[in-house]
């Protein structure tokens, strides 16, 4: 459903991730959104690649959100690599959101519009 | 005195395979007789190396690390950015908030690769996060006065099918490992290295450091072996640290950044 937000607040079993920052310090992870979006930033980058996207929720209104993914060099073990994403490129992108909200979040899933599916950047 | 003209580490990178033209100049046991750990080695993703709490669950108390109450302190201290004590903002963690080295043995914690090149003389690792390395000389003892670095000074020798590391020298700068196991300059990390099948590396540890922990204690950790061949860059700066900081918890950098970041 395109351009619409999802809320799925699904409880998530605890699992062994490994993220440089982003732990249970900073995002919800008992929480995961779902939202079909528009990338607009893929910044390749130490210590974790950032995207950037909007999304609309279910009234329409266009929210930012900047999410983290892992290392680099997690995210080519995982088939990823710098031009894996372009600005424009539209997403259906899953994460944990930040604890405090803020708009930020940790990438747990991307598919492209072709149906492609970046793997996963965490262990799961 | 070691022969570092015939052996630089960066010489080495370049002519893996060739090394008979040095050996001559070498004290130690060739490379062919010694037991083969080479390769690019990963490691399983853990936040502690206290064997009965790997996941960092319940740091400070896991029953088998002896802390001393000076030890203890410093681990109830600890902010690391995983487990019950986590604080990304108020994160005490050296490798985060300066973006310091991991040093020694939390580099090989970190879920990135390392390769391990060997040499008559010595047994490097080389880890692909910050590009930092390791020399474990072969065969000769600890200088006089050891120098504090941030992978201490590493000696070791051939034991069977174990090489036998003796480390000592470390600043006190460090984390033994994400979840903030502390030392003092005075930590003496033992270990036996292992490859006990031929895709599986074993780091068997004792660390040893009084003012820290009332007795030693062991620790391991295990690596399975990569044949792809890669090993990327992962450069990690203060730029970087404060650049997340600013873009994920709206922190204004203290000092300035790297421009384009």
């Amino acid at each position: 459903m395109k351009g619409k937000a999802l809320a799925l607040g699904l409880l998530l079993t605890a699992a062994p991730l490994f993220a440089h920052h982003g732990g249970t310090s900073l995002y919800d992870i008992s929480k995961q959104i779902t939202v079909d979006a528009t990338v607009t930033e893929y910044v390749w980058t130490n210590p974790h690649v950032e995207i950037g996207l909007d999304a609309k929720d279910e009234k329409g209104n266009v929210k930012h959100w900047l999410l983290e993914a892992s290392s680099p060099p997690v995210m080519v073990s995982r088939g990823w690599n710098r031009k894996s994403l372009q600005v424009g490129d539209p997403i259906k992108v899953t994460f944990n959101p930040a604890q405090r909200g803020a708009g930020v979040g940790r990438l747990i899933k991307l598919i492209k519009a072709n149906g492609e599916e970046l793997g996963r950047t965490l262990a799961q | 005195m070691r022969n570092r003209s015939c052996w630089s580490p960066l010489w080495l990178l370049g002519i893996l395979g060739s090394i008979s033209g040095c050996s001559a100049k070498t004290a130690g046991k060739p490379v062919s007789q010694a037991p083969d750990l080479s390769g690019i080695w990963q490691g399983v993703a853990i936040q502690s190396l206290s064997p009965s709490d790997p996941m960092a669950k319940k740091p400070g108390a896991e029953g088998d690390i002896p802390y001393t109450p000076w030890g203890l302190a410093q681990m109830k201290a600890a902010r690391p950015v995983y487990g019950p004590n986590a604080s990304l903002e108020k994160t005490t963690d050296p490798a985060l908030k300066y973006a310091d080295p991991d040093g020694y043995p939390r580099a090989s914690i970190h879920p990135m690769r390392f390769k391990i090149v060997q040499t008559p003389d010595s047994v490097y690792q080389f880890w692909e996060y910050n590009k930092s390395w390791r020399e474990i000389s072969l065969n000769r003892p600890h200088s006089e006065v050891p120098d504090l670095t941030w992978f201490g000074e590493s000696v070791g020798k051939w034991e069977g099918d174990t090489l036998v590391v003796d480390s000592v020298g470390f600043n006190a700068s460090t984390w033994l490992d994400p979840i903030g196991h502390p030392h003092t300059e005075d930590l003496h990390i033992t270990e036996r290295i292992r490859r006990t099948d031929p895709e599986t590396l074993v780091f068997n540890f004792t660390f040893d450091d009084p003012k820290a922990y009332t007795k030693p204690w062991d620790g391991h950790l295990t690596f399975k072996l990569k044949t792809d061949g890669v090993m990327t860059e992962t450069i990690y700066t203060i730029s970087d640290e404060l650049s997340f900081r600013q873009r994920f918890l709206n922190e204004k950098p203290p000092i300035p950044i790297r421009p384009g970041l």
